[in-house]
């Protein structure tokens, strides 16, 4: 009877074990990359989550006199004054105004930290790095400089680094005001 | 050919009849000698006849003398003489027969010694026999002087036979000859008789037959009236000739008769006919008939024209009493189609009256009802106001209600931004955490999920409230509108109500009114039917008025045309 019900178990183990699917891949730090993925006129956008420190939404924004079209304003982040800096004026996209519903998904680089606007934040995913190409034909001038890669779906990864160690961001108040 | 009929029909029977009476002589001749031949042949048969005989009574008589001298039987010298006794009348007849024929009496001549000479001889030997005996006779028979005897008689006897059958022979032949003769005399005289009767008959006919033919085929083409019919022309001194040109005279005669008919129908009847003789019935008739005529057509032609003086006028006179009919018949009829059209309007106008009567009582009733049925309406308008503002108030708390859930989702909306937006935070502090943080990844992955959910269910029902909200709106509107309509529908109710009120007291007065205009135009009717119906009686009379007119002025126009014909008729004579 013991016996019986071990064979059983042992049978029914043994079925399992080859009906068992082998998960696809498991997933290698080495080959995938964590990314944010937010929208930005109608068009995906996504940054690595390793910059990215936390996601709030748009409040108390206060724009800043003298500063390039690209810095929307400051915000205060639980104590931290913050500049905001608006992608689409940097790509060039079509403006649709900002509303409370704008999000700011606040990013570090090294020392320096800033909030990016973001129409909607859509989440915390993985890609394969093997599925990453160079660029797109659509995306020509500043974003083809800024570009990590584009999936097929397509999604545009950023290359943050470049992005905040770009010398345009920095602003130079007596250049501005001699300009 | 100048002979009449009479001699030509008697010359050709004439010769006939003497063919015929040729062949009966030649014919009864020839019988006669055929007679005469059979009278020769028959005695020429009795001589040779009696010349058998002969010659049996010489056997027999030598037979009777020989059996007496051998038996010496007295039976035997009987017949013996029987024999002798019938020789000579035999011989006598014998030369009786044969006396015209000369060498037939020279024979008789020798031969009756020879027979005597052997009955001599006989004699002598009965007698030996008798006296003397046997032997003397037999001495006697044994000379032989018997015998030749015998010879000789029969030697004498076979040439008469001979002569005899010569001429047996000679007679049958010429006998022969004259039959023949006879009948082809018979045959050929009554052929020649027979073939000279028909050309004769044939000529006879041709020459009497064929005018007397043609001449019935004149006489009758003049039975049928032809006097055209010309007879043949015949210079014949014959009765046919007198016959033909008898003949002539006669359809001269009726050519005459014929001639004045004709003038006197054409119309000259100053013609005078000549009677033939006094037993000329057509010429006298000829001339009774002209003269009454003239007499007759004289008065005609006088009576027509007094008649036809008459006959004008009176057709004058019915013209104008036709044209007058006519006339006054228009006008009759003219007056009662329009009598009728007034009857008829009449009709119809009492028709439309008694409609409009009972139209009226109609709308009186209709007008009660609806004054009735007004103030139903008025209090019924009344009730759906309150309703109305009930559901009016209804629909506003509704409309607030509604603003209420709105916000409820808008809260509910803005809590799910926020967990979605902490589901993000929490994934990235997830990702900060590394491997230890891979399980609260998917918690925050899980949030982000119900969030995302809570999201579009708040849509959903964002949109259905919006619905409701449209819903709702629009219904407070109608609702309103529905209040300003039901009250301006209660004022015009209220109007109508009085309104009708008014209306449905004419509406009475216009019934009584219209009942008796009904009755009157009733009244009216009957009595333009009483005018209709005596104008239709004035129309037929009129119409009967002017048929007689103009049947009487047709007469009149007969009349007229008959006077006119009766002229031309007695004009178109010569008198």
């Amino acid at each position: 009877m013991k016996n019986a019900i071990i064979e059983t178990a042992k049978t029914l183990r043994e079925r399992a074990r080859r009906l068992a699917q082998p998960p696809a891949q498991a997933p290698d730090a080495g080959s995938m990359l964590e990314v944010l993925e937010f929208r930005l006129a109608q068009e995906r956008y996504a940054i690595e989550t390793r910059f990215v420190q936390e996601v709030q939404p748009l409040r108390d924004l206060t724009p800043l006199p003298g500063t390039p079209s690209f810095v929307r304003g400051i915000v205060n982040l639980r104590g931290r004054i913050l500049p905001v800096f608006d992608l689409k004026k940097f790509f060039d996209l079509p403006e649709q105004g900002i509303t409370d519903l704008h999000q700011i998904v606040f990013v570090r680089a090294g020392e320096i930290e800033l909030g990016l606007l973001a129409d909607i934040t859509v989440g915390v995913r993985h890609i394969p790095i093997g599925r990453l190409q160079p660029s797109l034909p659509t995306l020509t001038g500043i974003r083809a400089e800024y570009l990590q890669g584009v999936t097929d779906e397509p999604l545009i990864v950023l290359d943050l680094a470049r992005i905040l160690s770009d010398p345009k961001i920095v602003v130079e108040e007596s250049a501005e005001i001699l300009s | 050919m100048k002979w009449n009929v009479a001699t030509k029909l008697g010359a050709g029977f004439g010769l006939a009849l003497l063919i015929f009476v040729i062949v009966g002589i030649v014919s009864y001749q020839a019988t006669v000698r055929l007679v005469d031949a059979s009278e020769i042949r028959k005695h020429t048969y009795e001589v040779l006849e009696q010349l058998a005989d002969l010659r049996l009574f010489l056997k027999e008589m030598e037979l009777g003398q020989r059996n007496y001298v051998l038996m010496d039987d007295e039976n035997d010298l009987e017949s013996y003489q029987g024999a002798l006794g019938k020789i000579e009348p035999t011989l006598e007849r014998i030369r009786k027969l044969t006396q015209d024929n000369p060498h037939q009496q020279a024979r008789l001549d020798k031969l009756e010694p020879l027979v005597k000479s052997r009955l001599d001889f006989s004699a002598q030997t009965i007698n030996a026999r008798r006296d003397k005996g046997m032997d003397a006779a037999l001495q006697l028979i044994k000379s032989g002087t018997g015998t030749q005897l015998t010879d000789a008689i029969f030697k004498l006897l076979g040439e008469m036979d001979n002569e005899e059958n010569e001429l047996l022979e000679k007679r049958a032949t010429a006998a022969d000859a004259d039959a023949r003769h006879a009948e082809e005399t018979i045959i050929y005289g009554t052929l020649a008789a027979f073939i000279f009767a028909a050309i004769a008959g044939f000529l006879i006919t041709r020459n009497i037959a064929g005018p007397l033919g043609s001449l019935t085929a004149a006489a009758d083409r003049i039975t049928t009236g032809d006097l055209s019919a010309i007879p043949p022309q015949s210079a014949r001194a014959d009765e046919i000739g007198v016959l033909t040109r008898a003949f002539d005279r006669m359809i001269q005669s009726l050519r005459n008769m014929a001639g004045v008919a004709e003038q006197i129908a054409a119309g000259d009847l100053r013609v005078t006919v000549q009677p033939q003789s006094e037993r000329d019935v057509l010429g006298h008739a000829f001339v009774r008939m002209s003269d009454n005529l003239r007499q007759q057509i004289g008065g005609l032609a006088e009576s027509a024209n007094v008649l036809g003086t008459s006959v004008t006028q009176i057709v004058a006179a019915t013209s104008q009493l036709a044209a007058g009919a006519t006339e006054s018949a228009t006008a009759v009829s003219e007056t009662t189609t329009t009598v009728e059209e007034v009857r008829q309007t009449a009709q119809m106008a009492s028709q439309k009256a008694r409609a409009v009567a009972d139209t009226a009582q109609k709308a009186v009733q209709i007008s009660q009802t609806g004054a009735k049925s007004t103030e139903e309406v008025i209090s019924g308008m009344k009730r759906i106001r309150e309703q109305m503002e009930a559901i009016a108030g209804s629909m506003v708390r509704l409309s607030e209600q509604s603003q209420t859930i709105g916000q409820i989702i808008a809260t509910v909306e803005d809590l799910a931004a926020q967990s979605n937006l902490l589901a993000v935070n929490a994934a990235i502090e997830a990702a900060k955490a590394g491997e230890q943080g891979k399980g609260f990844g998917v918690v925050a992955q899980e949030v982000k999920s119900l969030a995302e959910q809570s999201r579009q269910a708040t849509n959903q029902v964002r949109t259905i409230l919006t619905d409701i909200q449209k819903a709702t709106t629009a219904a407070v509107m109608a609702t309103e509108q529905g209040v300003k309509a039901v009250e301006s529908g209660g004022r015009q109710t209220e109007a109508a109500g009085e309104s009708i009120q008014i209306l449905s007291g004419g509406v009475t007065e216009a019934a009584q009114a219209a009942t008796q205009i009904a009755a009157s135009s009733q009244q009216q009717l009957v009595g333009m039917d009483q005018v209709a119906v005596a104008m239709e009686s004035i129309k037929q009379a009129s119409t009967q008025n002017v048929a007689s007119a103009r049947q009487l002025e047709s007469a009149a126009r007969s009349i007229d045309e008959l006077g006119r014909r009766l002229k031309q008729m007695t004009e178109r004579y010569t008198l």
